[in-house]
């Protein structure tokens, strides 16, 4: 299980994340949302240690990962960044091969490109394998991270807007890759989700955030609320069910609240898991 | 601005017309005595506008070239005017002292020390016309492997002096050149000026030797006519180009000629240059020593 | 493994391979390169009378090919290949495809180096204490840039800016020390920032071997991570890179390469910028390949400058820092018609 407690981070003087606990178990999928600096993506980072938390532990299977190296973190956390594009481009395999790089001490041994060619096989990537990455469509090259992360072999997987700059049939086409992987791999996967419908639809679990702090946490029923919605996102929405899934749908921005100040506390942290 | 011209001046005994002299003289003040503690101007390529503008000065001399016109526009509004003068070509040297004569009122002084550059050179000019014999000469200028072109005023010594410049078919005044190149034309005879040597303090020649040890050590020079016979020198920045450059050439005609020149005394002559228009005393080593050759 | 696998494997070991050739390739170019440079030279000897003086012992040509040729040759083949690597280290180090050994202030700090010994150490025949007075500034300005780096952020923006600072306050100051200077010594700093492949001796070049050669080992096991660092410090700290410390030893690693690379020679500007670059459009950006091969290329690209400025005005020679500008200007320009979305 990768458990988040206590979780602290400060920036420039700036509190940015306070408090946070959360956690997921293999075969489960997290949701963090929120709206736009809410603290979504600092606390992946935060996980992944390419941000030092101020305070607080994350804590893989009940060890420290403080105590970890770098490279037996990435043996755990897969990192699914946005798609940016780099300076010198690499070709699909080179990407997903660098996926290898905690298990590489001089050279690719065989058994890593082994792997690597296996993980793009799996993500039906081997067509494109020996193209450059600056010479396929967003989808495309979010795949490719995604393939990369899997590469890691790692049991956890953190995704950072994993959909934002995609169309509708590739963000669904992703998501849809990703819960497969979780339920047949038996990994846990951590995602910063700005779309509220697909976090809803996709996840086992949501955590909300609130300017750096936890709001709610829980199932996406009981998480997605008009009001919670109201309160976090300044925004009036309906929520249903339909087809068997929650929709959310935005009416209009709502009216600032009276006293300036958020009515109704924030939950305790959650100390275990959903199991 | 330059130590050329102050030399100049101070033959024509005009001292006491400078009110400004050039930074650098602060480098020799043996040689230059109570004029180095003039007020200063700046350096030949810098010159201090300010300074200069606020010693009230009715001339401003400078060479032909540097600092560029921007000198003479910077004068104007001070109603100050600017001298060229190069005085480091020997064919010009000797009208330029006439002219600068003329204008401090010295044509006196003037007179006597052309009349004695012109009978010394040509003197030397004679002899040098007695042989068609003019060895090959490599001039090195202060940079290393940079040899001196056709323009240039070691040039024009080496032709006075009788010898034959190896780089006088190359284009630029100072031509990057090989080890191998050197070495492929076998000069009789190497020359290379010291820079700022301050020969005239010296009590023995061992700066000059040094350089000349580190010429003779470059590789495969060993093979190079001149080395083999020591025909290898190195003299004082002061006897070369500039109004002593007459030293210079004398030295050089022994070197390139030595049976014909072997009663010509380069020490006498600059001891007679000092003396006789510089008013001080004869002393300093300029040149490295010649072992195995006809003395200095 | 599946028979798609089998096949991606095969491909990616195919394409390996392919570079494994160039590799070969460039090496074999540069022997030629190395030969023809050797039979240039003032005195005329052609290939003949050269490979016939390699051997015995003919005085005069001897002489001229052991001491002169063979050293010069060598030592701008040893140069250009410190720069061709070091220019490819600071491209990925640095994160910019205009990084050149240079970027970092590098060639200013040892310009100040040399000039100070020029003008306060009696002068350029002196050329070791030149050498040392270039490479002690370059080790300075090095370590001014981790210095900072460890006090503020190890990002490659930060270093850029603190290498810009610097080039800018090495600069001046070597203005100030030439206004200093006599005409003499300003000659002597203007050729020393030429370049100059002349002081090339053996000892010189035992020397400069060593700078070069020994960090090379340590580069070259970092390659991996320097295609890490391609795709942005998050994801490769994100796979277990420790990017400051590796960009910090990288900075240093590289330095130590361009000083020794220049301390002897003066600046030779443009190749370690263009040689990654022509390396880069043959066998793409994978740092195995790219490290060693940007060298050779960089080594080649020397060698060929220095013939050529020995050759076109014969028997003068241009220096070969003015050479290698030349053959960088149009490369640039080409850079910038042919692939202009990606540097702005």
């Amino acid at each position: 299980m990768l458990e988040v407690t206590h979780l602290h981070f400060d920036y420039g003087g700036v509190r940015v994340l306070e408090d946070i606990g959360a956690g997921v178990d293999k075969g489960l999928v997290l949701s963090v949302v929120g709206p736009n600096g809410a603290g979504k993506t600092t606390l992946l980072k935060c996980i992944v240690r390419i941000l030092q938390p101020t305070a607080g532990s994350v804590r893989i299977d009940d060890r420290e990962t403080r105590r970890m190296s770098r490279r037996e973190l990435a043996r755990h956390l897969g990192y699914v960044p946005q798609n940016t594009p780099a300076r010198f481009s690499a070709t699909v395999f080179e990407t997903v091969l660098s996926g290898r790089r905690p298990y590489i001490a001089w050279r690719p041994s065989r058994t890593d490109l082994e792997r690597t060619a296996g993980v793009i096989e799996e993500m039906n990537l081997a067509d494109l394998a020996m193209r450059d990455m600056d010479r396929l469509s967003g989808g495309q090259a979010q795949k490719v991270l995604l393939a990369r992360a899997l590469a890691q072999d790692a049991h956890y997987l953190l995704l950072d807007e994993p959909t934002s700059s995609l169309d509708l049939r590739h963000q669904l086409e992703m998501l849809e890759i990703i819960a497969a992987l979780v339920k047949d791999k038996r990994m846990g996967a951590v995602m910063a989700m700005h779309d509220l419908n697909l976090a809803a639809r996709f996840s086992d679990v949501i955590l909300m955030l609130h300017q750096g702090r936890t709001f709610r946490w829980g199932t996406p029923l009981e998480v997605i609320t008009p009001e919670n919605i109201r309160e976090v996102y300044g925004v009036e929405a309906a929520v249903r069910r339909e087809n068997g899934y929650l929709h959310i749908q935005p009416l209009r921005c709502a009216d600032p609240p009276a006293s300036g100040k958020s009515p109704g506390p924030p939950q305790p942290n959650p100390g275990g898991s959903r199991s | 601005m330059n130590s050329d011209t102050v030399e100049v001046i101070r033959t024509l005994d005009a001292e006491d017309r400078v009110v400004g002299v050039f930074s650098e003289i602060v480098r020799e003040p043996e040689f230059w005595g109570a004029l180095a503690d003039r007020p200063k101007v700046g350096s030949w390529r810098d010159p201090d506008v300010e300074a200069i503008a606020a010693l009230k000065p009715d001339l401003v001399i400078a060479y032909t070239r540097n600092p560029g016109p921007i000198l003479e526009r910077k004068m104007a509004p001070f109603g100050i005017q600017v001298l060229r003068l190069d005085l480091y070509k020997v064919a010009a040297l000797e009208r330029e002292v006439l002219v600068l004569g003329r204008l401090l009122e010295r044509d006196k002084e003037a007179a006597r020390f052309c009349a004695w550059h012109h009978q010394r050179l040509g003197a030397i000019q004679e002899r040098i016309a007695q042989t068609d014999r003019r060895p090959s000469v490599y001039m090195e200028s202060y940079t290393d492997y940079h040899a001196v072109g056709p323009s240039s005023g070691g040039h024009e010594m080496c032709v006075l002096a009788g010898g034959r410049n190896i780089a006088a078919v190359l284009a630029i005044p100072y031509p990057r050149v090989t080890a191998e190149w050197v070495v492929s034309q076998n000069p009789e005879v190497i020359v290379k000026p010291a820079v700022y040597g301050n020969g005239y303090s010296l009590k023995d020649a061992a700066p000059f030797n040094k350089r000349r040890e580190a010429l003779l050590g470059r590789p495969v020079w060993g093979h190079i006519a001149a080395v083999t016979s020591g025909n290898v020198h190195v003299l004082d920045s002061s006897i070369w180009t500039g109004p002593r450059a007459i030293i210079g050439i004398a030295y050089l005609a022994r070197w390139f000629h030595s049976k014909l020149f072997s009663d010509l005394d380069p020490e006498a002559l600059h001891k007679e240059y000092l003396e006789t228009f510089q008013g001080v005393a004869y002393h300093g080593v300029f040149v490295s020593d010649y072992p195995g050759g006809a003395g200095r | 493994m599946s028979a798609t696998a089998e096949t991606l494997y095969r491909r990616y070991k195919a394409r390996a391979g392919v570079k494994t050739l160039v590799l070969v390739l460039a090496v074999f170019l540069l022997a030629v390169g190395m030969v023809v440079g050797l039979c240039v030279g003032a005195s005329g000897m052609g290939l003949g009378q050269v490979l016939a003086s390699l051997l015995k012992d003919t005085g005069r040509d001897h002489g001229i090919v052991w001491l002169i040729r063979l050293p010069r040759i060598i030592m701008a083949a040893l140069v250009g290949f410190g720069l061709g690597l070091a220019g490819s280290v600071f491209q990925a180090v640095l994160r910019n495809p205009l990084a050149s050994p240079f970027t970092l202030g590098v060639g200013s700090a040892a310009g100040f180096g040399a000039v100070s010994v020029i003008l306060f150490m009696g002068g350029g025949f002196q050329t070791y204490r030149v050498a040392a007075g270039a490479f002690l500034l370059t080790l300075l300005s090095a370590a001014l840039i981790l210095a900072v780096a460890r006090m503020k952020s190890a990002s490659s923006e930060t270093m850029i800016l603190t290498g810009i600072a610097q080039m800018f306050l090495f600069s001046s100051l070597t203005s100030l020390f030439q206004y200093m200077g006599t005409m003499e010594q300003v000659h002597e700093v203007v050729f020393w920032f030429f370049g100059s492949l002349s002081k090339a001796g053996w000892p010189e070049i035992g020397l400069t071997a060593i700078m070069i050669l020994v960090p090379f080992p340590f580069l070259l096991s970092r390659a991996w991570d320097f295609n890490l660092l391609a795709s942005g410090d998050d994801s490769a700290l994100a796979l277990g890179v420790n990017v400051k410390r590796l960009r910090m030893t990288s900075v240093v690693a590289a330095s130590l390469v361009t000083a020794g690379g220049i301390c002897f020679t003066g600046v030779i500007g443009f190749v370690g910028l263009v040689a990654p670059h022509i390396t880069r459009m043959v066998i793409g950006n994978d740092h195995q390949f790219l490290l060693p091969v940007s060298g050779l290329v960089g080594a080649l690209l020397v060698v060929v400058a220095d013939t050529l400025g020995r050759s076109i005005w014969a028997p003068q020679v241009i220096p070969i820092g003015i050479v290698t500008s030349f053959v960088g200007v149009p490369f640039f320009f080409y850079l910038l018609m042919k692939r202009s979305k990606e540097y702005w």
